[in-house]
């Protein structure tokens, strides 16, 4: 990565979307929309409650499946020239490894980010929580290890927030062989229409992104990498350098620039060129010397 | 974060913003790279705070096309049109776009016919510009709306020489009916395209009556949206059948306009009122 700023999975579609905008190029990173091995159509609508700064949403992982990104959407990224984070979700170990497998093969990623996380694939209705794989470390052991066993490209697996103690998970990722974890992934949240008493999501549970729980995010990296010897991508409510730098600060190595995109379609070279224009000022040489730097 | 232009992003400028009816008003904004560029029926995303709440940017059409910007036609919803009406003239406003598809102007049907459920007018005045100048001649407007105070843009047909039929819930004004019903004594038939925009049950209601007489239905639908650019998948709508593997149609990108027959309508009535 030219730059320690990536894009949050789900936020950014396939890269060619924001392309009317700037040059992805540009990016430390493009992360993809998780993909699954069979095309996924997703929750049904209403998906999207906005919220005092952020949003809940319910996608459900509607993705055009492995093949499409394969055939349609890989060339555009590799064309770009742009490192791609290549996002995936399964249903068992043996999806993730066959999707990892598939992304190296066809040279269609340069790194596997396994989200273990996505809040919005239950039935919500029938069980008490979502039962993510990242709420168990025994779970993500298993996952962890039969992705590690099917790549060699460097391997990142994100973890949700709804957890007691975020070093378990992250210690668990670590010990089955993930050379970095990402967090976090969005937070459990609802929101009923007080006025016909209903869910404001057809999916009823949601998860919660953008700048209401970025001071969440960071006090969990902090947690995490005190744990740690591997990297760890943050991600929350970053919505300019300032808020990655926080990250960094907190013991990120990298970050990503999620919601904010759909306010700014560019925040995400906004926040590239800030953190640059921040090691001018404090006359920095390299951004490493920002992870963990915070002083207390 | 510092506000910029880039590509489809642009700061315009506020020029006037006027009541226009209790709770509705009409925001005209100097942007002339994106007028050139916008086509009826497409839209933007406005920013209505500097700040990160209201975190998400409005979906609004262009009401009217302008050499040097557009027209904005809207209603007080809630906190985000809320900042809008209260943004003065010379105001810097942050639009993204122009964004979706945009309406079918084209002369290739005899006859066209408007149809406008309350502030479902907003994206037609332009396409009744469009119309005029593709076809040479202004469609037909039923303007249909709960009381007489909220048949919006009226003037604006007759003066394009449209002939313009009203109705009211209440009787206040014009006929004493529903907007599908106006539409049924037009008699609408296989040469004629009908545009409509609305609530739910007032597209669906007119779409049945346009498509019972052979007519074409084009309807401009909205969706709570989070991106406007096809990527988030947050403003979804269920179409009746699978097209290219994908039951789920992107009201921002593949729409807002859509042929009604590849609508879902029953899929919308339970999907929760907007
Ligand atoms: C393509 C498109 C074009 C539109 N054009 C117009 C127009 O020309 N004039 C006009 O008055 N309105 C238009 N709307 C509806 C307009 O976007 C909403 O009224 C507005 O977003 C409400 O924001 P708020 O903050 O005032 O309300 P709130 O209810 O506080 O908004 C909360 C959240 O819900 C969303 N939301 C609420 N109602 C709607 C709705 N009806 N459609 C989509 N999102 C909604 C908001 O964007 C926001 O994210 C359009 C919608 C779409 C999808
Ligand atoms: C609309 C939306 C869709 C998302 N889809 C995915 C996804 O497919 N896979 C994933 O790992 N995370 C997904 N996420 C989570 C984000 O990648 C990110 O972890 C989270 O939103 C927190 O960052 P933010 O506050 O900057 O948005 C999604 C988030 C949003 C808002
Ligand atoms: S609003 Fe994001 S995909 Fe339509």
């Amino acid at each position: 990565m030219k730059n320690p700023v990536t894009v949050a999975s789900g936020t950014f579609g396939y890269g060619g979307e924001y392309d009317r905008y700037f040059d992805v190029a540009r990016l430390g990173a493009v992360t993809t929309k998780s993909l699954s091995l069979k095309p996924r159509p997703g929750n049904r609508p209403p998906r999207l409650v906005e919220t005092p700064a952020g949003m809940l949403n319910a996608i459900g992982l509607q993705n055009v499946g492995i093949d499409a990104y394969l055939r349609d959407k890989a060339p555009f990224l590799r064309e770009k020239r742009v490192p791609i984070i290549g996002n995936i979700y399964g249903a068992t170990p043996d999806e993730y490894a066959e999707l990892a497998r598939r992304l190296e093969a066809e040279d269609a990623a340069d790194a596997i980010e396994a989200n273990l996380s996505c809040p919005n694939v239950h039935d919500a209705q029938r069980a008490t929580g979502p039962v993510l794989v990242s709420q168990s470390c025994e779970a993500i052991g298993a996952y962890t290890r039969a992705i590690r066993a099917a790549t060699r490209l460097p391997l990142f697996v994100k973890l949700t927030p709804n957890v007691m103690n975020i070093q378990e998970p992250a210690l668990a990722a670590e010990e089955a062989g993930a050379d970095g974890v990402c967090l976090i992934n969005t937070l459990l949240g609802m929101a009923i229409d007080a006025e016909t008493r209903r869910p404001k999501l057809s999916n009823i549970v949601g998860g919660l992104s953008g700048p209401a729980i970025r001071p969440v995010a960071v006090k969990m990296v902090w947690d995490a990498a005190r744990a740690l010897r591997i990297p760890i991508i943050g991600t929350g409510g970053i919505a300019c350098a300032a808020d990655a730098i926080e990250f960094l600060l907190a013991g990120a190595t990298a970050v990503s620039v999620g919601s904010m995109s759909f306010r700014q379609p560019d925040a995400a070279v906004q926040v590239v060129e800030g953190i640059e224009a921040y090691l001018r000022r404090h006359g920095i040489g390299a951004v490493t010397e920002l992870i963990g730097a915070m002083q207390v | 974060m510092a506000e910029r232009d880039v590509r489809f992003i642009h700061e315009a400028e506020v020029l006037a913003n006027d009541a226009v009816a209790p709770g509705h008003l009409r925001m005209r904004v100097r942007a002339e790279e994106m007028a050139r560029h916008a086509r009826a029926g497409q839209f933007c995303m406005v920013q209505t705070a500097r700040g990160l709440a209201p975190f998400l940017r409005r979906p609004m059409c262009f009401e009217r096309i302008l050499p040097d910007g557009f027209q904005l036609l809207y209603k007080i919803e809630g906190e985000g049109t809320r900042l809008l009406a209260e943004m003065t003239p010379g105001t810097r406003l942050s639009i993204q776009g122009p964004l979706g598809n945009g309406f079918d102007a084209g002369p290739d049907v005899a006859r066209r016919i408007i149809v406008a459920g309350g502030i479902g007018v907003a994206p037609f005045p332009a396409l009744a510009d469009a119309i005029l100048a593709a076809c040479g001649e202004p469609p037909e407007v039923v303007l249909a709306a709960r009381t007489r105070d909220m048949l919006l843009c009226a003037d604006l047909f007759g003066a394009l020489g449209c002939r313009v039929h009203l109705a009211t819930d209440d009787g206040s004004a014009g006929e004493r009916a529903y907007a599908a019903q106006m539409l049924e004594r037009l008699e609408p038939g296989p040469d004629t395209r009908v545009y409509a925009c609305g609530p739910i049950i007032m597209m669906k209601t007119t779409a049945d009556v346009a498509l019972a007489a052979g007519a074409e239905c084009h309807v401009s639908l909205e969706a709570h949206m989070a991106c406007g650019d096809g990527a988030c998948l947050g403003c979804v709508v269920e179409a009746r059948e699978e097209r290219e593997g994908e039951r789920m149609v992107r009201v921002c990108v593949d729409g807002p306009v859509f042929d009604a027959r590849i609508i879902d309508w029953e899929a919308r009535d339970h999907a929760h009122d907007l």
